[in-house]
């Protein structure tokens, strides 16, 4: 909600790649991009970024960013 | 939460008779739909550091005797790797039993709407030493974020009650299951012995919400735990409700003297 600066991604706890296999955008259920820097999951048939916090995908429209254009 | 719509008046609707919104039961209330996953969200966010406590004192331990028979069901095959979905899951209570059962290739995703719950659940997985085996993920039971055929179990215990729209969550829980994967879920019921029925419905309408104000400062959310579950379904409507889902064989078990039950059911 703040402009806190995002937590490096290094210490992190990381997704396991076998979930990144099976999640979709809950609202298209299209394949998701996975953005590693920033921790986002990206819809682009929803145009939404999830994001990753510690480690868990925040899979909730409401909480995601709306990509521009 | 605050009630701005309730403030407009509906007499300017063309159909006076219609609600403006679709509605549903936040306990005895009448509420809007969309409020609902709020106020929901607001009761767990208040008591998911004492969940554990409440649930001994409220159930006099007898919860987790209902989740170990529950997770008993789940039965991780043991050479193949298994994958199981445990739906508003968040604190780990079902997980780590499956985990137990299992072995190192059975996975198991915790989902749950609420990130107070998964907080609690990823604290006591790491103290156990499952997190390898466990994933979590925050998301909505109506909405699942996976893709068809992804599970071979999929669970929720004492958590499809809170679902704002039940029929769109059991479709989900089906479209995400593999064929032959089973859906399980562990629910509040109705007690069907006389006279402990009676005695059952005073000591929760009476005791457990005081309960709730001794131990979690917090009277309400305990009210709206007592009466969602006097509003949940009766066991064999319950039955028909996840058949109607497409599920099949859907068959329940009684526990307690129907103070909770085991509904099952398989995608084929």
């Amino acid at each position: 909600m703040t402009d806190t600066p995002a937590k490096p991604a290094a210490d992190a706890p990381r997704v396991d790649p076998r979930l990144l296999e099976i999640l979709v955008c809950p609202r298209t259920k299209t394949t998701l991009e996975y953005d590693a820097e920033n921790q986002e999951l990206i819809s682009r048939a929803a145009k939404l970024a999830y994001p990753i916090r510690d480690g868990i995908p925040i899979m909730l429209p409401e909480e995601a960013r709306p990509l521009q254009d | 939460m605050v009630g701005e719509s309730k403030t407009r008046p509906a007499r300017r609707s063309p159909h006076p008779k219609k609600p403006m919104s679709e509605q549903t039961h936040f306990g005895f209330s009448r509420i809007d739909l969309k409020d609902k996953q709020a106020r929901v969200d607001d009761v767990f966010h208040k008591v998911a550091s004492r969940y554990d406590l409440m649930n001994d004192l409220m159930s006099a331990g007898l919860h987790r005797l209902w989740k170990d028979i529950f997770a008993s069901k789940v039965r991780p095959s043991r050479g193949a790797p298994y994958r199981c979905l445990d739906v508003a899951g968040g604190t780990g209570d079902i997980a780590f039993r499956i985990a137990e059962a299992g072995t190192p290739a059975t996975e198991i995703v915790v989902l749950d709407i609420n990130a107070d719950m998964l907080e609690v659940g990823r604290a006591r997985a790491a103290k156990r030493r499952f997190e390898a085996r466990l994933e979590f993920v925050q998301a909505n039971a109506e909405d699942l974020p996976f893709e068809d055929n992804s599970f071979d179990a999929y669970t929720i215990a004492f958590g499809i009650r809170n679902v704002p729209r039940i029929e769109r969550a059991l479709s989900e829980a089906r479209r995400v299951l593999k064929r032959g994967g089973r859906f399980l879920c562990l629910e509040f019921s109705h007690v069907d012995l006389p006279l402990f029925d009676r005695l059952y419905k005073a000591y929760s309408f009476a005791a457990i919400p005081r309960l709730g104000k001794l131990v979690t400062g917090d009277e309400e959310s305990y009210r709206y735990l007592v009466e969602s579950i006097e509003r949940f379904p009766e066991a064999e409507a319950f039955r028909q409700m996840i058949a109607r889902a497409g599920f099949d064989r859907a068959d329940f078990t009684r526990l307690t003297g129907g103070a909770v039950a085991i509904h099952s059911g398989w995608k084929l």
